[in-house]
């Protein structure tokens, strides 16, 4: 009888372990910063070559897309600092929707070359600050 | 208008005066003060269904003043979309929600308050009109919906087209009333600690809620997915984001209660940690809430950010802070001084162990969905936890739960001898092993999807064996045929059927999951007319661009003829659409099979017509909601109620199948 619990303490130990095991796994693969472009830049020599996510607004003009080669390329800069640096980010794929609508935010998932000095993003997430509560705020 | 928002103000005060009532009630043990109470609660039911129709009424006749209805409708809205603009935003949503908390507590007042020997109900209806006044303050002070415009409009903003899709119209009604129908279990089990008696009784009394609202959370989270398909335009359904996630939290705790909610009953054992589950379960409810609605985490889903987030926030802490304090001060009177589970393999193990694996899983979901604001409170940066995450950690606990699914009908009760164990593992073990070599031929060949497959087929053998040995034992005992003893055999023990026809269905839609999340194909292309692309086994031919003018939008799209395997199929019309008054919206083209979906999403086009078009392809897509269909109608087939002729000889028969069955138990 106490061999039993004993086993049964045991299989749930080990099912603990593997579990934080698999935690420490999936957070080393799967966590990365979350800077707005400022912070992105200043950051920049201490990170390390890994993923990121940058949050920032597009530069209006700023967007070029080539439709024959899929290759998008824009500027962003933080949400409301005035000139604050740019980020050059590139990515290949067909653009989401609303991405030049005003006050829109977008989250650049990718990794920065610095000899080139791009953004590479692998991919794009806009964000709408209002798309359920639909111009609330203008009433 | 006025009327709703009286309506409103007087069921906050009757739900005071409940409150008041049940109190001296209680205190004095005086029942006239308990039955003013019950009318009372059923009052405030017919108060806020009135003020709900006036609402839907405003929706109807386009009546602007409304600030709520003028946000979400416009004149030209179509009828079935007016009337949803009930659970459109947020203010409405919350009494869509409150009118739902006065209808399941009617309902359950209604249910026992003839019963005289009831004690409970006045304890019942104690947390259930709590809740009720917390709903019932914020509609009345927070986020009154039937504040008036503050200028004058001939029309509303209408409703954005994204949520003019059915899956969007059935996805936040079914997802409240599973967060809404845990209230009542939830209060039931609150009642049990007070009065310090935790037997079956409430479990017994809360299982048809519990069905039912876990029922609509499944419901609620599978339409989720469905719409994010359908409107999105990305190609998957799941994406571990935090709003996902917060309706997937209390799922896996409610899962959890529904199983080891059986181990109560049949053993006696659990009784704290049942109550711990569902005390989980209501408050990672509102906790999701809090974290839809407050905006503290990133999401791709933005709601609109308020103050309301953090009201749940309040709420949220009183509800967990009197859960812990009543478990604390009754848990040397509660402990159990039950029989402690007997075997490492045994069913009740079994169970035990599905239990540590959903509230990991749980756990694991809560920690990335929340590490952005640990990180930044502790670290000052914010690191944001993606999909990688979620997948690493929570696929071998999936696969896990597949493992206890196939193996846990082999298992008895209590104690099952090694042998017997390994004697009814043998047919299911090879057939499903039969399907090794085939997944190999069909090119899966990597560790983890093989697993998925290997172990999908496991359980669904192991459950046919479970549904042809209960039969063949009929047929042997009482000389039936074949197509008899099997109704008999499902019809007798409706729950255990149910519920290996809800395992059937969750398989299918782990199925449907892993397929497309370890072999999804996506590609852009950028085309131009008359051009032809080859996708796998699919030719695609870029045939026109069409520009179409309706009634509330315009919309551009490109005709895409598609040939699978050099056989034509049909001709898909992936769109850009331009709602008046709002952003333009892909518009997907999805031919859906069995096998997979080809999924096709228009970029952008130009002058020249040339387009972008991306192609994805998801295998076993279309499993999940065939899945979620066979999950439906086993929770039916599970609540149904059973045949009263139980009693007497089937009974026994019953028993003889059971021990059947068991062949090696003890």
């Amino acid at each position: 009888m106490r061999g039993r619990q004993a086993t049964i303490v045991f299989s749930v130990l080990l099912i603990l372990v593997a579990f934080i095991y698999l935690g420490f796994l999936g957070m080393k693969e799967g966590s990365m910063y979350y800077l707005e472009v400022s912070e992105f830049f200043s950051r920049l020599d201490d990170m390390g070559d890994g993923k990121v996510r940058v949050n920032g607004r597009i530069i209006p003009g700023s967007l070029n897309y080539n439709t024959n080669t899929l290759n998008l390329s824009f500027d962003l800069k933080d949400k409301d600092l005035e000139g604050a640096p740019r980020l050059n980010v590139v990515y290949r794929g067909s653009p989401p929707d609303m991405l030049e609508q005003e006050g829109v935010t977008l989250v650049a998932e990718g990794s920065y070359n610095r000899e080139k000095g791009v953004f590479e993003a692998k991919k794009l997430l806009v964000k709408c600050p209002s798309k359920y509560e639909k111009k609330g705020g203008e009433v | 208008m006025d009327f709703g928002r009286y309506s409103l103000l007087f069921s906050l005060i009757l739900a005071i005066f409940v409150a008041i009532g049940l109190t001296a009630g209680i205190r004095k043990k005086d029942g006239r003060f308990i039955d003013l109470s019950y009318r009372g609660a059923k009052a405030i039911f017919v108060f806020l269904t009135f003020a709900t129709s006036i609402l839907i009424y405003a929706f109807i006749t386009d009546d602007f003043r409304i600030e709520y209805v003028a946000a979400y409708s416009e004149r030209s809205l179509p009828l079935f979309y007016k009337i949803t603009g009930l659970w459109a935003g947020q203010k409405g949503s919350l009494l869509f929600w409150g009118w739902l908390l006065s209808l399941f507590t009617f309902i359950t007042v209604k249910r026992d308050e003839k019963n005289l020997n009831t004690l409970f109900l006045p304890y019942v209806l104690v947390f259930l009109n709590l809740t009720l006044i917390f709903f019932l303050v914020l509609l009345n002070f927070v986020t009154p919906p039937f504040e008036l415009a503050a200028i004058f409009r001939s029309d509303g903003n209408g409703l954005n087209p994204m949520l003019q899709n059915p899956g969007m119209v059935f996805h936040p009604p079914t997802l409240y009333l599973g967060y809404v129908g845990f209230t009542v279990p939830f209060a039931f089990a609150m009642a049990a600690l007070v009065m310090g008696d935790l037997g079956d009784w409430w479990i017994k009394k809360t299982r048809a809620w519990i069905l039912f609202s876990w029922v609509f959370l499944t419901l609620g989270i599978i339409f989720g997915g469905w719409w994010a398909y359908k409107e999105l335009g990305w190609g998957g359904v799941w994406a571990w984001d935090p709003v996902e996630n917060s309706s997937f939290m209390p799922w896996l705790t409610a899962t959890a209660f529904l199983h080891s909610v059986i181990i109560q009953e049949k053993r006696g054992m659990l009784k704290i940690w049942n109550l711990v589950l569902i005390l989980l379960t209501f408050s990672l409810c509102i906790f999701g809430t809090f974290i839809t609605r407050s905006g503290i985490i990133s999401s791709v889903h933005a709601f609109g950010q308020s103050p309301v987030g953090f009201v749940f926030l309040g709420f949220l802490f009183v509800t967990l802070a009197t859960g812990i304090y009543l478990i604390w001060t009754r848990y040397d009177q509660l402990k159990e001084k039950n029989p402690r589970i007997e075997a490492f393999l045994s069913r009740e193990s079994t169970f035990l162990y599905n239990n540590i694996i959903l509230v990991g899983i749980c756990f694991a979901t809560f920690w990335g969905t929340i590490f952005p604001l640990i990180s930044e409170a502790v670290k000052g940066v914010k690191i944001s936890v993606g999909p990688p995450f979620f997948n690493t950690i929570n696929s071998p606990l999936f696969l896990l739960l597949l493992l206890l699914m196939a193996v846990s009908p082999l298992l008895g009760w209590r104690k099952t001898s090694s042998k017997g164990i390994l004697k009814n593992m043998v047919v299911p073990v090879s057939l499903a092993t039969v399907s090794l070599p085939l997944l190999y031929i069909s090119g899966i060949r990597e560790f983890m999807p093989v697993f998925f497959y290997y172990l999908s087929v496991f359980v669904i053998v192991t459950l046919m064996r479970e549904f042809y040995l209960g039969t063949k034992a009929g047929v042997k005992n009482h000389g039936r045929g074949w197509p008899a003893s099997f109704r008999r055999l499902v019809s007798i023990n409706r729950r255990r059927y149910g519920g290996f026809i809800v395992h059937i269905g969750m398989v299918f839609i782990v199925l449907g999951l892993a397929s497309y999340g370890y072999y999804q194909y996506k590609e852009d292309f950028g085309l131009i007319k008359g051009q032809e692309v080859t996708v796998k086994n699919y030719r695609l031919k870029y045939v026109d661009l069409t520009n179409l003018d309706r009634w509330n939008y315009n919309s551009v799209g490109s005709l895409i003829e598609v040939y699978k395997s050099g056989e034509f199929k049909g001709t898909l019309k992936p769109e850009k659409r331009f709602y008046k008054k709002q952003e333009p919206t892909t518009e997907v083209a999805i031919m859906s099979g069995v096998s997979e979906d080809l999924y096709l999403i228009l970029g952008g086009w130009n002058r020249d017509g040339s387009i972008t078009l991306t192609v994805v392809i998801n295998p076993l897509l279309s499993w999940i909601w065939t899945g979620t269909g066979v999950v439906l109608f086993g929770i039916v087939w599970a609540v149904l109620p059973t045949r009263r002729r139980e009693d007497g000889v089937d009974v026994i028969e019953k028993e003889i199948i059971m021990r059947l069955k068991g062949t090696g138990v003890e």
